[in-house]
């Protein structure tokens, strides 16, 4: 067994926190010392936890038991009840290339903020630093958590250095007020998340997701209570059996997904979340924030898998969310903003996969997304570079003679992001709708879900191209775009591989080709994901998700029906973006969508009615609970002191002072003494 | 021999004055007279049951009675000396600057 690479796990996570601290505190203490404020650590940092990664991906793929698993015992159960919390690093499959794909776009990352950050000459370079090795850290971290306490830990650290982040420019209005947005819906989520895990440690005894010799893994746990087997106990509480119970702890749980991966109604922080530096962006939709929602839920996936009722959930939410969030980013003005949406909208179809049990398929599209939607982010950056910081796509234009480079970098992501074939998020998103669709078929729900994810498909191809063709084509509609600022090598070289990645990602799981040519042994994902522990492989998902698979006529046909639809109509959508929009002096056109419009500007009122929930329900219900707090509570504490103090102020007065009245007081309470012993004891 | 009830009754007398004496005087030299009296009371107590008894350790205890009356009288005198110096008197009611 192959020990090294695997023993150095937690070194991936910690070398960003170093290259934090010491953005930190030489940032604090010596700031002339800092090479480029903060820059160069964290790129060292961050091509050392990539190198690392890539170790372990391929000892994980050389190991015969394909998994790395490793446990501190830092709170030990006291007597027989025994409930231990544990520290640990996980290296299967899954997250060995979760691992990977998140310290390439942190690299990448550090290396266009040199770019976006330094070269534009911002202040306060080094706790942009800081914050940015944090993040890092904290998300390869939760990557390679072993339990689900651990990955909530890091879950909330996560969400903490997006709030630090994303109010980078504190001093502005709209940051710091972004900032609080981002982590109080987040956190509502997490609120949920936090009961799941304690509600998960008190059912089973452990929040393991994988088990070892002396330590059964929760998911196992419950198949085997599920499943009738001697020996399997489980506490459940309420009352419920233990087939509720667990549903209960699977949405306890999937409100903190819902909240971090921005899916419908909590999905309202992530566009505002955009106020933050735009290297920022890429990372938390790429690779941290958002991506820790979907792929926690893929990391338990043998708990959900047992439960229909959530999956058939997590699927509608998912295929809601794509299609309400695809629609909202047709109309939007500023390029980060369609972005914005386009990343709820992609989470929605991970989502989508997750519920309709294509657990490879969801995790195929969290890693070609990860690769075109950093990609798309920093393109937008070079492009906000170039405008000089203006993000508005009416002030752009032509942009595709001046800056090359970006444009091609670009194309390539948007191609993935629309789902042209064959670049990456063709793959995985027909594989996604692929799943939904053979599982929707014994499904009413899942099939809803499925046409929704369909009909988002549309939507995305238009948004997508609408956004290229503003951005790029047609003539400059203004002074900036007319004479940009060029960009340096530190842009170009992140979006030229994330270019070449945003275009061949795909590759590694051409499923669809497999099946109609019948090429066997080019799904190379589906094999990398079925390798390591039988109770984490997708053959053993498979077995055990709800549904029953069927197909339109042969397997060949549902395929190509299947494709040929989604491309279909990611061409259509994205046809007539370019009608629309690539013409040397476009027209907004939206007029014409009528009422509708005014609605999808305004996001569908979510934010309005979120905020009327606050202000109209919550509020006065606090205010209650506030008078109930000041009036009875403290009320009686008050009325005792108030009447120990009346006491006192009454009863002073017996110190009078002179001595003669002490004299009496005491000869007095002698007799009264001696009158009540007298009476007591029987003298008279 | 006399009955102890006289002894009795003697001390029970001249302890009532003494407890008169200290809840009605203003004086602070007749209270100091009167805390002798109670002492006085007590010390005759033991010696007549000492003597009822043929025990001579009440006798003895009215020694240490008496050493104790003398010292309290030496801090006593020494307290009257001070309230006369602060408050040109020895009215015990006007030295009420203590009080709440």
């Amino acid at each position: 067994m192959a020990a090294l690479p695997f023993e150095l796990t937690p070194v991936i996570a910690a070398l960003p926190f170093v290259s934090f601290l010491i953005a930190l505190l030489v940032g604090a203490f010596a700031p002339r010392v800092l090479p480029k404020g903060g820059a160069i650590p964290g790129i060292l940092a961050t091509a050392g936890s990539l190198a690392l990664s890539v170790w372990a991906f391929v000892a994980v793929h050389n190991d015969p038991d394909g998994v790395y698993h490793e446990y501190i015992t830092w709170v030990a159960g006291y007597g027989d009840a025994t409930l231990d919390l544990h520290f640990g690093v996980l290296v299967d499959p899954l997250s060995a290339m979760m691992l990977v794909i998140v310290s390439l776009v942190a690299l990448l990352v550090h290396v266009f903020s040199l770019g976006y950050m330094n070269d534009e000459g911002e202040t306060g370079l080094p706790r942009y630093y800081a914050g940015l090795g944090l993040f890092t850290a904290s998300m390869l971290a939760f990557v390679f958590a072993d339990n689900l306490l651990m990955a909530f830990m890091f879950f909330e650290l996560v969400g903490l250095c997006s709030w630090l982040l994303i109010g980078f420019w504190f001093r502005e209005e709209g940051p710091p007020s972004a900032a609080k947005k981002a982590f109080l819906v987040t956190r509502f989520g997490d609120y949920f998340f936090l009961v799941g895990v304690v509600g998960v440690l008190a059912t089973f005894g452990t929040s393991m997701f994988v088990g070892s010799e002396s330590l059964q893994s929760f998911p196992a746990i419950a198949e085997q209570v599920l499943a009738g087997e001697a020996g399997a106990e489980v506490t459940t509480y309420l009352g419920f059996d233990p087939q509720t119970w667990f549903a209960i702890l699977g949405l306890l749980i999937l409100g903190g997904v819902i909240g971090k991966s921005a899916q419908f109604p909590l999905h309202t922080w992530l566009p505002d979340a955009m106020e933050g530096p735009t290297p920022v962006s890429a990372l938390i939709h790429a690779a941290t924030m958002v991506a820790a929602g979907v792929y926690l839920v893929a990391r338990i996936y043998g708990f959900y898998a047992l439960l229909p009722q959530v999956m058939a959930l997590i699927a509608f939410v998912g295929g809601f969310t794509a299609l309400f969030a695809a629609t909202m980013g047709v109309v939007k003005k500023e390029i980060k903003q369609v972005l914005a949406y386009s990343t709820i909208s992609q989470y929605g179809y991970m989502m989508l996969g997750l519920g309709a049990g294509g657990y490879v398929a969801a995790t195929f599209h969290l890693m070609t997304h990860a690769f075109f939607k950093a990609l798309l982010f920093l393109g937008a950056g070079s492009v906000i570079i170039a405008m000089h910081h203006n993000e508005n796509m009416w002030d752009m234009g032509g942009l595709k003679e001046k800056m090359p480079v970006t444009y091609y970098a670009f194309l390539s992501g948007s191609l993935a992001l629309a789902g042209i074939v064959p670049f990456s998020g063709f793959w995985s998103k027909d594989e996604v709708l692929y799943e939904a669709l053979i599982h929707g078929l014994g499904n009413p729900l899942l099939l809803g879900a499925y046409a929704m994810g369909l009909l988002a498909v549309f939507f995305t191809g238009f948004y997508t191209f609408r956004m290229v063709a503003l951005t790029f084509h047609g003539d400059a509609r203004s002074d900036t775009a007319e004479d940009p600022h060029g960009v340096r090598w530190n842009v170009k070289a992140p979006l030229a591989v994330l270019g070449v990645l945003a275009a061949v990602a795909g590759l590694v799981n051409m499923v669809p080709v497999q099946k109609l040519l019948g090429v066997e042994g080019i799904d190379f994902l589906h094999q990398w994901l079925d390798a390591g522990p039988e109770a984490l492989s997708a053959h053993h998902y498979g077995d055990l998700i709800p549904y029953s698979s069927g197909v339109i006529g042969s397997e060949a046909t549902t395929v190509l029906l299947g494709a040929g639809l989604s491309l279909a109509l990611a061409l259509a959508g994205a046809g007539l973006a370019w009608r629309l929009y690539a013409v040397p002096d476009p027209d907004e056109h939206t007029d014409k969508l009528g009422g509708v419009k005014t609605v999808l500007f305004n996001n569908y009122y979510q934010d309005e009615y979120q905020v009327w929930l606050a202000q109209g329900v919550t509020l006065p219900l606090a205010r209650v609970a506030d008078k109930f707090d000041q009036g009875v509570i403290d009320g009686v504490v008050d009325g005792v002191s108030s009447v120990s103090l009346f006491g006192g102020s009454r009863l002073k007065r017996i110190q009078t002072g002179v001595v003669s009245n002490y004299a009496f007081l005491l000869t007095t309470g002698l007799v009264v003494l001696l009158v009540a012993f007298g009476l007591m004891g029987g003298w008279f | 021999m006399v009955p102890i009830e006289y002894y009795l009754l003697l001390s029970a007398a001249v302890f009532c004055i003494g407890l008169f004496g200290i809840l009605t005087r203003k004086n602070a030299l007749l209270f100091l007279m009167s805390v002798e009296l109670l002492l006085n009371a007590a010390a005759v107590n033991f010696v007549a049951f000492s003597r009822f008894h043929g025990n001579l350790t009440g006798q003895t205890f009215t020694l240490f009675v008496l050493a104790l009356a003398a010292a309290e009288v030496a801090i006593g005198i020494g307290i009257v000396l001070v309230l006369y110096r602060n408050f040109a008197d020895v009215d015990v009611t006007r030295a009420t600057t203590m009080r709440w």
